[in-house]
């Protein structure tokens, strides 16, 4: 049984709706913007009568019915005969209408113009350009301090941090590489094979991953591992009034949070470029030795002629920068962070895509700096 | 007398939209103040202006009749002046609860390592949880960890305590516990202690004075003790909130 309600004409200016049966948000029951149709086509009606017969069940969908209809009578400044509504009905509806209605605009932004949209965006990204200026304004400030002296790190945070982020990255970093060097190995024997050229295979897998690629990709992966967790760790810790906490205990969080991962990740970056090249150039020696005629001695001789010392510190140079840019974007993504659990995931899928798309711009104008000097 | 905190004036926003307006009162030394009002009226803004955490004008805040942007960045304002107990605790996650009420005196004293044990162990025995100096906040309750907070926010026994919502997520023994201790750290240190809650129990047997956030007139409408103003007010919402704490109570 669903719920009925029907709209019976007494007179020409009177008419009773009858409610009955099962109102639940389970059984089908009149809409009340059809019923409400159904009263305006009455144009004559001056009188409603409500009456409740045999209602079974009724929950939220009845009082929101009624709501709808006693609104409706209102505006059209009909006299509603309320006096057969059951007592629990009317309570609510009551309730309903005496909660108060704050003061307040609403935070739901009205439809914008393209113009105003672009003009937002522009805003938007000035803003975000300048709170990221001023952050790596402060951390490079801090950063002196500390070279200085003036600035302290707390040592055990510090040890913490600096495991998480290079022992503890260790094989997932190897397991990249090693595939890396593995699949430019590949790619090199199938091209350089039709020229009988093998043994420069050595010298595609040492230089690329020395130069580019050790780099590279240890970047991405500590972005994605990393970067990523500074922003959560950071991002929670804000929700949780943390940072309030160590502001009004005196702390600076740059000094406190903040330095000690751009520290740690600034060291050991480099530590974990080198070690990716080593590992990378082990893959290209696998397929090397297993898919080409050369031996191990060969390959590995050609590599170090082939690798220079320039390689080397390109790669360290370059590894040390994007740690700082993986360390300062997430913590910096991380204190800007909101006060709920929804913001700490969308802080931290910012962090690591703007970590990324930072390594590779860096990667592209280090590229252009090196050629102009000629390393 | 200066009074400890003096606003004046202060216009609180947020997120560009105006919650409070025109907020003048004072706070006298070693009284418990109240800031009381509907969930939603902004008296945790309230708070973090007070804190300094959110930018205020000049001449809209004062401490000791001194303004507070050239009092907070004086090297005492954050730890030895003003300690806070946060809603959630807000202990530093990473660290010991020892660890937790050791930074603020290894970072402002010159205590040596032994000494520093010794308080911490006093604090954390005056909020009742000695024993507990080696566990991580995550290893412990809701309710501990408050205590646990209040036991770093009195580290360094400052001169005013803010609490927010102190009570706020405990069950009524632990309140009531909370509430006593809250009364003998005022009573035996001094110190003057600013309170942000809607907690009646709470407002009824700790507060010396209140100020009443209407959250439909966006400013205080009522200032006084709290049973001043259940007895005098003739505001309906500074009634409707304080009269159901005597029917409780």
């Amino acid at each position: 049984m669903s719920g009925i309600a029907e709209l019976k004409l007494e007179s020409e200016n009177v008419a009773t709706i009858f409610i009955s049966g099962i109102w639940n948000v389970y059984e089908k029951h009149p809409s009340a913007e059809q019923f409400i149709e159904q009263i305006s086509s009455k144009s004559s009606l001056q009188k409603i009568d409500l009456k409740f017969f045999d209602l079974k069940v009724w929950d939220s969908v009845l009082i929101n019915f009624l709501i709808h209809i006693l609104n409706f009578c209102e505006s059209k400044n009909l006299t509603v005969n309320t006096n057969d509504i059951p007592i629990g009905i009317r309570r609510l509806i009551e309730l309903s209408k005496t909660s108060p209605v704050r003061n307040m605009s609403s935070t739901r932004q009205k439809k914008s113009t393209t113009l105003e949209f672009i003009g937002q965006i522009g805003l938007l990204i000035f803003l975000s350009l300048k709170n990221s200026f001023g952050f790596m304004g402060k951390l490079c400030w801090e950063i002196v301090s500390f070279a200085r002296g003036k600035a302290k790190i707390r040592s055990q945070e510090f040890a913490v941090v600096l495991q998480d982020v290079g022992v503890k990255a260790l094989p997932i970093v190897s397991l990249i590489s090693f595939l890396v060097g593995l699949i430019i190995a590949f790619v090199s024997v199938l091209q350089l094979s039709q020229f009988g050229a093998n043994i420069y295979v050595a010298d595609l897998v040492g230089i690329s991953m020395m130069r580019e690629m050790g780099c590279i990709m240890t970047g991405i992966i500590m972005a994605g591992r990393t970067g990523a967790a500074f922003a959560a760790t950071i991002g929670t810790m804000m929700v949780n009034d943390e940072i309030d906490a160590l502001q009004t205990a005196g702390f600076s969080s740059i000094n406190f949070l903040v330095l000690p991962r751009v520290i740690a990740l600034v060291w050991m970056m480099p530590l974990l470029c080198v070690f990716s090249s080593f590992i990378g150039i082990l893959g290209g020696l696998c397929v090397a030795i297993f898919s080409t005629n050369l031996t191990i001695v060969q390959y590995c001789t050609r590599t170090a002629s082939a690798i220079c010392l320039n390689d080397f510190f390109v790669g360290i140079i370059k590894s040390c920068f994007f740690g700082f840019l993986v360390a300062a974007i997430g913590c910096q993504k991380g204190l800007q962070c909101k006060r709920s659990a929804e913001d700490v995931g969308l802080t931290t899928t910012t962090s690591v895509v703007t970590s990324i798309t930072a390594i590779i711009i860096a990667d592209a104008i280090f590229a252009v700096i090196f050629s102009m000097f000629g390393v | 007398m200066v009074p400890k905190i003096s606003v004046k004036n202060l216009d609180m926003s947020y997120d560009n939209y105006v919650v409070m307006r025109d907020l003048s009162f004072d706070v006298q030394q070693g009284e418990i103040f109240l800031i009381i009002g509907q969930s939603g009226c902004g008296k945790s803004t309230l708070l973090k202006y007070l804190l300094g955490l959110k930018r205020v004008s000049r001449q809209k805040i004062f401490y000791d009749g001194k303004d507070i942007n050239s009092v907070i960045n004086g090297s005492h304002f954050y730890g030895k002046k003003i300690g806070v107990l946060y809603q959630g605790g807000a202990l530093w996650s990473s660290m010991t609860l020892a660890e937790n009420v050791a930074l603020p005196l290894e970072t402002y004293t010159p205590l040596d390592k032994k000494e520093i044990e010794e308080i911490v162990a006093l604090k954390l025995s005056l909020v009742g949880l000695k024993g507990f100096e080696n566990f991580y906040p995550s290893q412990i309750s809701g309710g501990m960890q408050k205590r646990a907070g209040l036991a770093r926010a009195i580290a360094l026994d400052p001169e005013i305590l803010f609490f927010d919502e102190p009570s706020a997520g405990l069950d009524s023994v632990s309140a009531k516990r909370l509430d006593d201790l809250i009364l003998e750290l005022k009573e035996s240190l001094g110190i003057t202690v600013v309170i942000v809650t809607h907690d009646l129990a709470s407002i009824f047997a700790i507060g010396t004075r209140a100020v009443y956030l209407d959250v439909e007139s966006k400013t205080i409408t009522a200032t006084g003790s709290p049973h001043e103003l259940l007895a005098t007010s003739n505001d309906k919402n500074v009634i409707a909130f304080l009269s159901r704490g005597t029917k409780n109570s």
